[in-house]
């Protein structure tokens, strides 16, 4: 009951916040590492379920989640009902913002910096920054965005040259060759059990 | 290990297997075995043994191990550097090395760091890969974990560019795979926390950063993002 409140409190405050078609792909991607820096500052303090709620809004509006799960399990999109698409993407935006909960929540001076934007031959937008940490080797993070209607969304994430969305699409997709699609939905939902276990 | 044994044992096994999906993995289900033996060695043997030196080592003295043998690896990136025609890349893994093992003790403390004496992490693997030679097959090794069939000859000419492979004295040679294990400890511990199929997650991982250590980060991750998208899915992603 409590969760259906807060799911509707978080439409609320979506459909009242400013306009998205002023975001600038930068803008996108400096909000939503902003957020998690927030998270990673303030994570010993707070529970998961805490900075999972704080997180939600952060990851669903910069990242195009329907699109990303749409593209992770390949042809077989297209073989699902309705009903098996729209869990496989709900399930899928509760694993994204959970595995972020769970991963950013300790804080030691790191920070992004912004490097160079660049235009993709298919009109797509890719943010390069750095995430800095004090003592150890800089990281690469270089962020994919496209335009979906005129808001630009976040749908993959390049780390140190490791794409997030190939890594994922290739477990995703070997899964579904190998298994079935309820497994699929049952090994997502064993890892967001886990990271909800402080 | 054995290592002689190794290529005849790899064959006898490579061969008996059926092609699977993926074209990079044509050898899946040993590759799968060989991790799953790998894992096995892992949960019994090096992660607790990697546990109990984290536990009994102070933080500063894991620290200098690792420098140590990181600097050890510093000769073979000069070597590395010159056969890729990196020449500033070698000039300053050179200095890296110099002031590290002489101010640094011995590699200890690594210096060079903060003097700005930072350069990029050359193997022979890379090496092959710039000469243009294909990544070739995924492999995975018993013991050595993931590599790929160009990679093989690029561990061999590494390990004979370390020092510590000349230094007889048997501690050593085993501090360095612990080392190799504490190192690695974030990484695999992340691997088991996000994966939903670890093998999956380990070979997708490994092919992609050895990639881009061949490019030296260098390729537009456009164009590779691109490559990613099914023909049908492709063209309906890109025409909304």
């Amino acid at each position: 009951m409590f969760r259906q409140f807060l799911i509707l409190i978080s439409c609320l405050v979506m459909l009242t916040s400013p306009a998205w078609a002023e975001t600038s792909p930068r803008e996108v991607v400096e909000q939503f590492q902003e957020a998690l820096l927030t998270s990673m500052r303030q994570g010993d303090k707070l529970s998961f379920q805490a900075r999972y709620d704080q997180l939600r809004s952060a990851v669903s509006e910069s990242h195009d989640l329907a699109k990303i799960a749409r593209i992770v399990v390949g042809r077989t999109w297209q073989e699902l009902s309705p009903e098996q698409q729209q869990q496989l993407v709900e399930t899928f935006s509760r694993l994204s913002i959970a595995s972020y909960a769970n991963n950013f929540k300790s804080y030691s001076g790191e920070s992004f910096a912004f490097k160079r934007q660049e235009t993709t031959p298919r009109g797509g937008v890719v943010i390069h920054t750095q995430l800095q940490i004090p003592n150890d080797d800089t990281v690469n993070f270089d962020y994919m965005l496209k335009e979906t209607g005129g808001r630009w969304q976040i749908i993959n994430i390049i780390a140190n040259g490791v794409s997030d969305l190939a890594l994922k699409r290739s477990e995703y997709t070997a899964i579904l060759n190998r298994d079935d699609f309820a497994t699929l939905i049952a090994k997502m939902q064993e890892k967001i059990a886990l990271y909800s276990q402080e | 290990m054995p290592r002689t044994y190794l290529p005849i044992l790899l064959l006898t096994v490579l061969s008996g297997c059926a092609t699977t999906q993926n074209p990079d993995d044509p050898y899946e289900d040993f590759n799968r075995a060989m991790y799953d033996f790998n894992q096995g060695v892992d949960d019994y043997v090096a992660e607790p043994v990697t546990s109990a030196y984290q536990w009994v080592t102070p933080d500063f003295m894991q620290t200098g191990v690792s420098n140590f043998f990181n600097n050890l690896k510093g000769l073979n990136t000069v070597v590395n550097s010159v056969l890729q025609g990196k020449w500033q890349n070698s000039a300053s893994a050179t200095g890296r090395l110099a002031v590290n093992s002489v101010i640094g003790l011995g590699g200890l403390f690594d210096v060079a760091t903060p003097m700005g004496l930072e350069v990029d992490e050359e193997d022979f693997d890379q090496t092959l890969g710039v000469w243009g030679i294909d990544t070739g097959d995924y492999l995975v090794l018993p013991l050595f974990g993931p590599t790929t069939t160009r990679g093989i000859p690029g561990t061999v000419f590494d390990t004979a560019m370390n020092p510590a492979t000349y230094i007889g004295v048997i501690p050593l040679q085993v501090m360095q795979v612990i080392d190799a294990r504490h190192q690695a400890d974030g990484a695999l511990n992340f691997v088991n926390e996000a994966a939903l199929d670890p093998y999956i997650f380990t070979r997708e991982a490994y092919l992609q950063w050895r990639d881009n250590l061949v490019r030296d980060g260098q390729a537009p991750p456009a164009e590779h993002t691109l490559d990613l998208y099914d023909e049908a899915l492709f063209e309906e992603d890109f025409q909304d």
